[in-house]
């Protein structure tokens, strides 16, 4: 399996000048002569590569030492973050749009990635093929190929310095984010230290923070609210869920076909019960750990035809349905416990644009348009209140808005005021969209032709509402303690 | 700085060329070019150090 010496240091020459020459040395002709300038993370790559090279250049004058060997592997790794890290901006767009030019039909980060998990590969190889009695006898002249690949080496260095100098310029200017086109006219030399801005952060844009939708840490004085001089919506009377539940209930759904409640949990229970409220029909609890990743469920929404729709604070979703006929069997892999009369129909993630890096605390269903509603919860970083809208003949996205104040709904902060409240139940009568707020205990009635929150009204006297249900002309708001508040539901 | 970078690159295998017997120099040449990759790139990502995808 091992070569003799002399083999072995012309394929390390050879590997030298292939990674000199193919990624790194087309790169700076491609900057020279065709204009195209790296970004500041495809500079630090492309660093990584020529450093790796210089190891080579090391083994092939020093020997194959073990703090040479250990270093090209820390660079073909930290490489490989590099190159993941900067995929990560751009593989999940749409089809066709990458950053900059591709390059025989890939971009120049998904080279890095394979350029950097083939060094790791290549020097497997050679450590394989390496005797072990290599090492103490290795000569330190470089042989012809030697030579040569130092010197491809230096001058491929050469060009890269010139090409830095030029489109990144002196110390302490450093790349950019979105590089310049390279020109030798000084006038469009652009230098710039714009990449220093900003707070250091492990997670950016992605640091949300997951709410808890039995134990928000909100305001529940109307009053405080962004929304002044609400009219009071009176609870009308109180009831509670008498029928056992496990966990504290997150949200309910009165089908009017039926009578029957749709309750969830945050212990992932789904409860199918009957028009009093006191009696399990029909009980299972999802198993969140496979497949689907399910966040603690907060939403829940009868379908048509016998479907209920429950959904997980990250938008993903589980149909089910009760079924006499279900195969018990089949159904083990959906279910950490089941009355066994329930089929899980489908799991799947909403997706969103508008919406997206955040998450909802509530799902209604609006039988007139056949889509499911969902509404987020707003952030220190995505401070909105986003309505996201979904065809319920292919999940996919149908429309999503941010909500307009009708005149008359003056916030201190006009339509933003709405990123005050945290939406944690919702439901639809009458193309009316009513989602009940646990901060500030508002009542916001949406229109969802016109998209405008058309009346708000301050609901004094309720204690971590989770959800919303419409039962003719009242609303019934779960609370997480199992509790629900009728009220008059406001006129269309 | 990356023109600094490729420079100190150049001088490293000039070095292994033409001053052999300056091996430690040389070495320690790369770690610094080493380090100084790695302060560039979370410069470059230092808003959001790990990818912005789930994980």
């Amino acid at each position: 399996m091992a070569l003799p010496q002399s083999r072995l240091r012309n394929l390390l020459a050879w590997a030298v000048m292939v990674l000199t020459v193919c990624p790194v040395g087309v790169a700076v002709w491609l900057g020279l002569f065709q204009g195209d300038s790296p970004c500041i993370l495809c500079w630090a790559q492309r660093t990584s590569m020529m450093l790796i090279a210089l190891l080579g250049l090391f083994i092939l004058r020093y020997g194959p030492k073990p703090q040479y060997i250990g270093m090209a592997v820390l660079l073909g790794a930290f490489g490989v973050f590099m190159a993941l890290r900067h995929s990560a901006l751009h593989l999940v767009r749409d089809v066709g749009q990458g950053f900059s030019a591709p390059f025989f039909g890939a971009h120049t980060y998904a080279w890095s990635w394979f350029t950097h998990w083939t060094i790791l590969l290549t020097i497997g190889v050679l450590l394989l093929l390496l005797r072990e009695t290599g090492v103490g006898a290795w000569s330190a002249e470089l042989n012809r190929t030697g030579r040569f690949a130092l010197g491809l080496f230096m001058v491929v260095v050469g060009g890269n310095a010139f090409q830095a100098l030029v489109s990144t310029g002196p110390p302490p200017f450093i790349g950019q984010a979105d590089p310049v086109r390279f020109s030798l006219n000084p006038r469009h030399w652009v230098w710039s230290l714009e990449e220093t801005a900003g707070k250091i952060s492990l997670r950016g844009s992605w640091t949300i923070p997951k709410p808890d939708p039995t134990a928000l840490e909100v305001d529940p004085v109307p009053a405080h609210g962004p929304l002044k001089d609400l009219p009071v919506l009176t609870v009308a009377g109180w009831e509670k869920v008498s029928a056992p539940l496990e966990g504290a209930l997150t949200d309910l759904a009165h089908d009017p076909a039926t009578g029957r409640f749709l309750a969830v949990t945050d212990r992932y229970d789904v409860y199918l019960l009957d028009s009093t409220l006191s009696r399990v029909l029909h009980h299972v609890r999802l198993d969140p750990g496979f497949s689907v990743d399910l966040s603690p469920l907060a939403g829940a929404a009868f379908l048509e035809g016998d479907t209920l729709a429950v959904l997980s604070t990250n938008k993903s979703y589980a149909l089910l349905r009760p079924d006499s006929a279900a195969n018990p069997g089949a159904e083990w892999r959906h279910f950490l416990a089941t009355d066994g009369a329930v089929a899980e129909l489908r799991l799947g993630r909403f997706a969103t644009v508008r919406a997206r890096q955040m998450y909802v605390l509530s799902l209604a269903y609006d039988p007139a348009a056949r889509e499911l509603i969902t509404v987020t919860v707003p952030s220190p970083r995505q401070r909105r209140l986003v309505v996201s809208r979904f065809a319920r003949a292919d999940f996919l996205p149908a429309s999503e808005f941010e909500p307009h104040l009708a005149p008359g709904l003056a916030g201190a902060g006009g339509d933003s005021s709405l990123a005050g409240y945290q939406v944690t139940g919702a439901a639809v009568a009458d193309s009316l969209l009513y989602a009940i707020s646990a901060a500030y205990s508002t009542l916001l009635v949406m229109d969802l032709h016109d998209r405008t929150v058309r009346a708000a009204y301050a609901v004094p006297g309720l204690t971590r509402p989770t959800g919303v249900a419409v039962q003719g002309s009242e609303l019934l708001v779960a609370q997480a303690d199992g509790r629900i508040a009728r009220l008059e539901r406001p006129a269309p | 700085m990356e023109f600094l970078n490729f420079l100190l690159i150049l001088f490293t295998a000039w070095l292994i060329w033409r001053r052999p017997q300056r091996e430690r120099l040389a070495f320690r040449l790369l770690l610094v070019s080493c380090l100084i990759m790695a302060l560039l790139f979370f410069i470059g990502t230092h808003t959001s150090l790990v990818p912005g995808v789930n994980i």
